[in-house]
């Protein structure tokens, strides 16, 4: 099975920084994955430091092999208090799960969080655990094991109080509206991805606000255990050509959605499985070659230039998916959750001719970055095959 | 029936960033006069600009009919429709 997660958040007006972290690691080789949400008391910078330690803490613990029990325990005992509140400086609910669906939580003062299984909300038995220094600091212990297309949201008290005072909701969303809001959606939506469930979470909740302003920082963190979305991207020519052959037949047997970054790719791949290439009478328009067409193939488009592209609308903060070549690609990518790179390691001497008006990226290079960014801020599995 | 001269203009990386981009979109209103006559189809790399040694001077390549022209420009792809050269 595969774990898709993601987060979206916004900041409380008018403050510059999120007081709310969101941290989370992927171990492919272990199947496993590790996720920490952290709210730091009041908002702004001072509660942007102080979840992000809580968080960064949380994570290192439970990667370092601490029980996740334990590593709450000891967090509890060295967070300190603060002095005039005299309440503990910030939340956390921090998952480690695996892939065969056992899941351990740890809550510690964020709202419970939500499971949706067969559609129906499961409230699961939990352990209570509390400081033995600060008898008011206590944690939510959970064991669960999860099911294909179970569901799991997690958040900030930011969402469950949106709306607070206001006529409509003079408590608050509260953590049944918040419930509502997710039951909703998936029934229309049902295999809606993490990262839109998320983004749907947080305008449902500003909604609640009659100036649609968030009076606290929200995250809307989510959770879907389903079966992978694999994505193969071919790029390159093999190294040697005598491999063609071989390599665009491991292309046409992949069981996925597929895509060729390349010209000659292209060109090679039509050759090998004898696809013809259509390329469209719409001329270019715009700063990228155009796509090409091929059966039985959901994306083709240039090489480096597009590759390039496409790593730089990932580097935005909000991931561009324009409507250009490269943006087909950054969307095609994020709607995956396994991607495996299939880079060929000929080069083409004229890309790298001084008298270029541009400077063109080594292939290799761009596909390391990509991976890289794909991996770390967006938690996909990525697999590299040199060719 | 008149013949159709077919013109392949090369959007691979290399002419891209040698022009081709701009040439195409030149051409495109140039061309227009032509009507059918004139097929212009953008195209992936010729594998031109990969041959070190070639014996062809420049990017951006276009093809007119079968016939290479190099460091293409809209006035010698209109040379080669009219004249043939
Ligand atoms: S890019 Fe035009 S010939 Fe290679």
């Amino acid at each position: 099975m595969f774990i898709d997660i993601d987060c979206i958040q916004k900041r409380k007006n008018k403050e510059h920084t999120c007081g709310d972290y969101f941290i989370s690691k992927r171990y492919p080789e272990i199947s496993r994955l590790i996720a920490v949400l952290s709210d730091g008391l009041g908002s702004g910078i001072k509660a942007h430091i102080l979840s992000c330690m809580t968080a960064t803490m949380m994570a290192k613990f439970i990667e370092a092999g601490k029980d996740i029990k334990k590593a709450s325990e000891i967090i509890m005992e060295s967070l300190p208090i603060c002095q005039i509140r005299k309440i503990s400086y910030s939340t956390f609910s921090a998952i480690d799960c695996n892939e065969d669906g056992s899941v351990k939580i740890v809550e510690e003062g964020n709202p419970s969080f939500i499971w949706i299984h067969n559609s129906q909300i499961i409230e699961p038995e939990y352990v209570t655990v509390s400081s033995k220094k600060f008898t008011d600091r206590k944690v939510q212990v959970y064991n669960i094991t999860l099911e294909e297309n179970d569901r799991l949201i997690f958040c900030s008290d930011g969402i469950t109080q949106s709306g607070l005072g206001t006529q409509k909701f003079k408590l608050g969303l509260r953590r049944q509206g918040l419930a509502d809001i997710v039951t909703n959606v998936l029934k229309i939506a049902p295999t809606i991805s993490s990262r839109d469930l998320s983004r749907h979470i947080i305008s449902e909740a500003l909604k609640c606000e009659e100036d649609l302003l968030p009076k606290d920082d929200m995250s809307a963190m989510c959770l879907f255990f389903r079966n992978p979305r694999q994505a193969l991207v071919f790029t390159g020519p093999p190294y040697h050509n005598q491999r063609d052959n071989f390599y665009a037949n491991i292309f046409k047997d992949f069981k996925g959605k597929k895509a060729i970054c390349g010209g000659t790719t292209a060109n090679l791949i039509s050759r090998e499985l004898n696809i013809p290439i259509e390329n469209g009478k719409i001329l270019a328009s715009g700063s990228l070659p155009p796509m090409s067409y091929m059966k039985g193939v959901d994306l083709v488009t240039e090489g480096i230039l597009t590759l390039t592209r496409a790593y730089e609308y990932l580097e935005q903060d909000e991931p561009v998916t324009n409507d250009d070549p490269a943006g087909r690609l950054t969307d095609f990518l994020l709607n995956s959750d396994c991607i495996t790179f299939m880079i060929g390691a000929k080069i083409n001497q004229a890309h790298y001719d001084p008298n270029l008006p541009i400077e063109i990226e080594i292939r290799k290079n761009i596909m390391k970055k990509i991976g890289h960014i794909l991996e770390t801020r967006y938690i996909k599995k990525v697999i590299f095959q040199y060719m | 029936m008149k013949k159709v001269i077919t013109v392949k203009i090369c959007l691979g990386t290399t002419c891209f960033v040698m022009g081709a981009a701009k040439l195409q979109e030149k051409l495109k209103s140039v061309l227009e006069k032509y009507g059918d006559s004139v097929d212009v189809k953008p195209v992936n790399c010729l594998n031109i600009c990969a041959n070190t040694d070639t014996q062809y001077a420049k990017a951006p390549y276009v093809m007119v009919d079968n016939d290479i022209i190099s460091e293409a420009t809209v006035e010698k792809i209109i040379n080669k429709i009219e004249k043939g050269y």
